[in-house]
């Protein structure tokens, strides 16, 4: 594996978790982050949720955003939905309702976001309880397919399934985009840049 | 030893040497003993246990035991104490002169809870006072109380049967002691009315093995305070129920506040009061992974007080997005006012440093409904867009909500609020402002709780609970511990605050009109409907407008999209579904009690009822168009046209319903909910959303709906579309009653819902 080239040259991507309470986000993303906290976990320092990462043959930086206990919170969720560049819709397979749920993120990011397209992810997360399993791959599938977004199935459990696919395939999707949007994305960050030093 | 006598309010110390972490337990100071959080170490992982700080301490290594696991570490110590007449010119002489030793320090890694609970005394016998506060704080995520007590009781008597002569005698003494540290810092564990079976156990083991003792005193003490609670609740519920006629219940004539001519400190610092309120009685360990983020629906009472902060967040932002939106008629200008308001609330509140209220008003003001008006924004001077600016940055993400966790360490416990960030030019004028007369200033902090919840389901979901073959990880415990001890130490700082309640104020607040998303969203899209053309080809040609004006972040498309007019028609075409208002609890009343409320927060709905097949390559998403006239056929296919309907006249009333009962419990605020009602709906289905609103179970059939109007009441027939048939010319005040034939004793009985079922 060659080494992350320096930092100014990458591009980085906000992916932002969302599904309902108990799906198993947190789970997710500290799985991916697994690699850096080996003992000493410590949720409060300010690098806990980015990470270099190799998609592709092509270096980023991941910046994931999971607010995972905040679900509640209703009225904060549009503002962090604002920032994402891309998302990962979490469900549970045990979870019937939280499939259900998928619909109302996929909703309001959009309106969110103002379009009606927008790289995303549906995962059904939790497929090692194939006993608890409430929640088909076909309906998963038939899910992604009616939102027109790719599905992937995931297990934080050990040994993990999926999980840096799950978060390197958002990366993916967002690099997909047509190139007026991947364009537009650009602007906007160096906008936004702009903006901070005001 | 002579074991000391305990006030109710804390502990007295046993030695000098102790009087700290044991005071601790009540007074929180020295609970960061275990909680440093030094800025400067953030970047450093391996930084954030104190031990490991403190450059004398060196780890060891570990140490197994039956049951047990440590970790061992070496400390040097100071054999002599320094006088305290150390002056600083001979100090360098003093301390060459003083004796080190290293001394091995075991703290418990993980055990059974049986070794747990051992270890709450040391090898002498002594009280370990930091380990205790970590295990009260963190047990019940691997225990009930019942089986510590269970434990420390046979403990106890065990100890008593083969008395090791004088440490056996030391160690029922730290038991007794366990006890009364358990009862005064978490009384909360012993209340279980109305048999207290807790406190009654610990009052038989007394009774028999400690008759007379303190520990005896302390805990009939404590039974009989619950005791009197228990009736003084009961009293109340009573007198509630007794005093809210039906006779007061609207008001609409009250002289109070008028949003947005309203005083801005003044309501900052109301709203400061009921988020002290709030966040005083929040019980921290409910906060715990395993208690908050685990808990299912049906435990949910577990964590009421996280849900009642959570409630009375949600409660801020919904009012500030109702407050904007529910004039549709209001001009740009007007409206900008209202934003302006709402900022200078924000702003006192960041003087305040009361963070939740902060931040639910940034996020109302984000909110996609009020956020997307643009026009209305573009209104608003230049100063206040910065302002607002440098309040939105304070809640931003980056780096982990570095900003936030920075300024809640910075100002946390201190008496004002002064960091603003380098390029923050309104803060740091308002700030020096203050601080000329900052001698009189002493404010608490309200921190926005759910950044500690995530950090706390983030510990419990990448430690795990049990290592080695099944021995509970007491490190996981400490871990949780450093964020425990800052909510309480926030809790403490929190009694600082000291506004007085302006009834009128409460009033405002309670009559405010909530919409849930989807009303709100639709009102939004009245005042300024999103433009025709839905193509992305379209809005691409679209240039970037408005420099100095409202910007959004990270807009794409800067200005709206079909995806929007679809969703907006086709919010038209359901019927005011009843769930959408299922979460929107917040009368104060109600927030302390829910413990049901849904996790997930009600949002549009009707795509998932179009199960149409669709997608094309570019993932179109083939919504359910709607027939406007028609919302009850919301699966027509077809396209709609994205102009539609957008500046018709409103095609639904908010209505205020009120219940005619003397069951609900209203606390002397405005008794009437607002509601919705669209076109499309016939009597039934408006009872219904008036009584989920209210928080009545049942089924409509057992209610009637009339409109109060001055002269008389309109009765609206079961089959009416309530839409067509109310009067307009007089206001949409409702009032809803069982129905006559039908008993309030047996509203529930399923009789009456086969009988009298028509729909």
């Amino acid at each position: 594996m060659t080494r992350p080239p320096n930092n100014d040259n990458l591009m980085t991507f906000k992916l932002v978790v969302v599904g309902d309470g108990g799906v198993g986000k947190s789970a997710l993303t500290i799985q991916f982050f697994q690699k850096l906290f080996v003992t000493d976990y410590d949720p409060t320092i300010e690098d806990s949720y980015i990470q270099h990462t190799e998609v592709d043959k092509q270096w980023c930086i991941l910046d994931v955003l999971d607010t995972a206990g905040q679900e509640e919170f209703s009225a904060m969720r549009e503002q962090y939905m604002r920032k994402g560049d891309g998302f990962l819709l979490v469900y549970s397979v045990t979870d019937k309702q939280s499939y259900e749920n998928i619909i109302n993120f996929y909703t309001q990011i959009l309106r969110v976001k103002d379009r009606d397209v927008y790289p995303m992810l549906l995962v059904a997360n939790k497929v090692d309880l194939v006993h608890l399993r409430k929640v088909s791959e076909e309906q998963g599938r038939e899910l992604a397919h009616r939102l027109g977004i790719p599905y992937i199935e995931t297990s934080a459990k050990d040994p993990p399934l999926n999980v840096d696919a799950a978060f390197h395939e958002v990366v993916r999707i967002i690099r997909n985009q047509p190139p007026a949007e991947l364009e537009k994305n650009r602007r906007k960050r160096r906008r936004s840049g702009k903006c901070n030093l005001l | 030893m002579l074991w000391p006598v305990l006030g109710d309010d804390g502990l007295s110390p046993t030695s000098p040497s102790r009087a700290a972490p044991l005071k601790g337990v009540n007074k929180l100071g020295p609970l960061l003993l275990c909680a440093p959080c030094k800025p400067s170490h953030r970047k450093n992982q391996n930084s954030t246990q104190w031990y490991v700080q403190q450059p004398t301490w060196r780890l060891w290594g570990e140490e197994r035991g039956d049951g047990v696991i440590y970790t061992v570490y070496l400390k040097k110590v100071r054999y002599h104490r320094p006088t305290r007449s150390l002056s600083a010119s001979d100090s360098d002489d003093e301390i060459s002169h003083l004796e080190w030793e290293t001394v091995r320090v075991r703290f418990l890694k993980a055990g059974t809870v049986q070794r747990l609970v051992e270890s709450l005394a040391n090898d002498d016998g002594e009280l370990e006072s930091t380990y205790i506060n970590v295990f009260l704080a963190t047990y019940r995520a691997f225990t009930t109380p019942r089986d510590v007590l269970e434990l420390l009781l046979a403990r106890y008597d065990a100890l008593d049967e083969n008395s090791v002569a004088l440490t056996g005698e030391q160690h029922r003494k730290t038991l007794v002691q366990a006890l009364h540290v358990w009862l005064d810092a978490y009384p909360g564990d012993w209340k279980s009315p109305p048999n207290h079976p807790l406190l009654a156990r610990l009052l038989d083991f007394t009774h028999r093995r400690l008759p007379g003792s303190e520990l005896e005193l302390k805990a009939r003490h404590r039974l009989h305070r619950f005791q009197r609670e228990d009736q003084i609740d009961s009293c109340l519920v009573y007198d509630n129920g007794r005093m809210q006629g039906p006779g007061d219940s609207i008001v609409d004539h009250w002289p109070g506040y008028t949003f947005p001519e309203v005083p801005h400190r003044h309501f900052a610092e109301q709203l400061t009061r009921m988020d002290a309120e709030v966040f005083r009685k929040l019980v921290a360990h409910q906060c715990l992974g395993a208690v908050w983020s685990r808990r299912d629906r049906s435990r949910s009472h577990d964590a009421a007080t996280v849900l009642a902060t959570v409630n009375q967040f949600n409660a801020v932002s919904l009012r500030v997005i109702s407050t904007v939106l529910m004039e549709t008629n209001l001009k740009p200008q007007e409206r900008a006012r209202i934003l302006e308001t709402w900022i200078d609330i924000a702003q006192e509140l960041r003087i305040l440093k009361n963070f939740s209220s902060l931040k639910a008003i940034v996020s109302g003001l984000q909110s996609n409904p009020v956020y997307r008006l643009e026009k209305c924004w573009q209104c608003m001077p230049r100063e206040k867009h910065e302002l607002f600016r440098e309040l939105e940055r304070i809640f931003s993400e980056e780096n982990n909500a570095w900003t936030q966790r920075e300024l809640l360490i910075k100002e946390g416990t201190a008496k004002f609020a002064d960091t603003a960030g380098r390029s923050d030019r309104h803060l740091q004028k308002i700030f020096q402002k203050q601080n000329t007369h900052s001698g009189n200033i002493s404010y608490g902090t309200i921190p926005y709780l759910g950044t500690f919840l995530t950090d706390l389901t983030m510990i419990d979901t990448a430690i795990p609970d049990t290592i080695a073959e099944g021995l509970i990880n007491f490190d996981k415990r400490r871990k949780e511990f450093e964020v425990l001890a800052r909510i309480r130490l926030l809790q403490g700082a929190a009694n600082a605050y000291n506004f007085s309640t302006d009834p009128l104020f409460d009033r405002w607040f309670h009559s405010v009109i909530v919409l849930d998303d989807r009303e709100a969203y639709k009102l939004s899209c009245q005042i300024e409907p999103p433009p025709p053309g839905n193509t992305l080809n379209n809005r691409g040609k679209k240039k970037q407008s408005n420099h100095q004006g409202h910007r959004k972040n990270d807009s794409i498309a800067s200005t709206s999209s079909s995806s929007s007019s679809q969703f907006y028609c086709d919010l038209d075409s359901l019927p005011s579904s009843p769930h959408n208002s299922l979460d929107r609890r917040t009368s104060p009343s109600q927030m302390s009690s829910s413990s049901s409320s849904s996790s997930l927060p009600s949002l549009d709905v009707s795509l998932s009822s179009g199960g149409a097949g669709s997608s094309g390559q570019h993932s179109r998403l083939q919504l359910p168009p709607s027939g406007l006239a028609n919302g009850s056929t919301p699966n027509l296919t077809g396209p709609m046209s994205p102009t539609h309907s957008h500046k018709s006249s409103p095609d639904f009333y908010i209505i205020k319903v009120t219940m005619e009962s003397d069951s609900v419990e209203t606390e002397g605020v405005v008794l009437y909910k607002s509601i919705m009602l669209s076109n499309n709906e016939r009597t039934p289905q408006v009872i219904r959303n008036a009584m989920l609103k209210l928080n009545i179970e049942g089924s409509p059939d057992q209610y009637t709906l009339a409109q109060v109007l001055p002269d008389r009441e309109m009765v609206l027939p079961s089959s009416a579309n309530v839409y067509y048939a109310v009067n307009t010319a007089h206001n949409l005040n409702f009032i809803l009653r069982p129905r006559r034939d039908v008993n309030e004793g047996n509203v529930d009985s399923p009789k009456n819902k086969t009988t009298n079922h028509k729909q």
